[in-house]
């Protein structure tokens, strides 16, 4: 399965806030702990509201948990030009 | 494992042992040579049934043994189950439900075939029910396998 584009620091926040654990942060933002593991290997992409919520749970903006990789689309995207 | 995976896994098994029991059930019909409408809509009847009836009971025993094994865990007596359903699962649902949609449209589809191409109509209902239990097994594998590969 390829990975997404969306990545996350939301490892790096966890242990810079007291070493917060999967499940503390799970339950602070209302999911399961599955959830956060398959976020955190960047295999889930979560909903807007979700990352919201994460992103105010660690006091920072939502750059700074989430980015996402444009590097990967403008290639595909002059590839497609240059096909043309 | 969470619980909706438990959820489905125990659906999965439920839904295999329906499709076994059919199964045999059906060939003993035909072996007896009984295999008319009376037999054959009794058995419709009591798969669904027992396919409505299981799943309720298997699904609240599914949550009382969770709560067992996690009182035994942690020995609380009044412990917390993550029974809750996250954006994710509710996704993972959806897909499944996809899946299980696909499949039974084509068994639908194959099950109406045969009655097009003069098979009698008890043909095309035992078929029909085959390929609904089945459909669900097939949703239920894509489930867990979207579970146990994160999404």
């Amino acid at each position: 399965m390829s990975k997404s584009r969306i990545s996350n620091n939301i490892r790096k926040l966890r242990f810079f806030h007291d070493e917060m654990t999967q499940q503390q942060l799970a339950e602070k933002v209302g999911v399961t702990r599955q959830t956060i593991i398959a976020m955190e290997q960047e295999k889930y992409s979560p909903s807007l509201e979700l990352a919201f919520r994460i992103a105010h749970i660690f006091g920072v903006p939502l750059e700074e948990v989430f980015s996402y990789d444009f590097e990967d689309e403008t290639n595909q995207y002059s590839n497609k030009e240059q096909i043309k | 494992m969470s619980f909706q995976q438990k959820n489905v896994t125990v659906s999965l098994v439920t839904f295999l042992l329906i499709l076994g029991f059919y199964l045999v059930r059906v060939f003993q019909i035909i072996q007896d040579g009984n295999f008319n409408s009376t037999n054959v809509f009794r058995l419709w009847g009591f798969v669904i049934a027992f396919a409505i009836v299981g799943t309720i009971v298997v699904t609240i025993f599914t949550h009382i043994f969770s709560a067992i094994t996690q009182a035994i865990k942690t020995g609380e007596e009044d412990p917390d189950i993550e029974d809750i359903e996250d954006e994710r699962d509710r996704l993972i649902d959806l897909r499944g439900t996809k899946v299980t949609y696909f499949v039974s449209s084509i068994g639908g589809f194959l099950s109406m075939l045969t009655f097009v191409l003069g098979q009698p109509p008890l043909v095309m209902f035992t078929l029909l029910i085959f390929f609904g239990v089945l459909a669900q097994i097939v949703g239920d594998i894509s489930r867990l396998y979207l579970y146990r590969r994160g999404f």
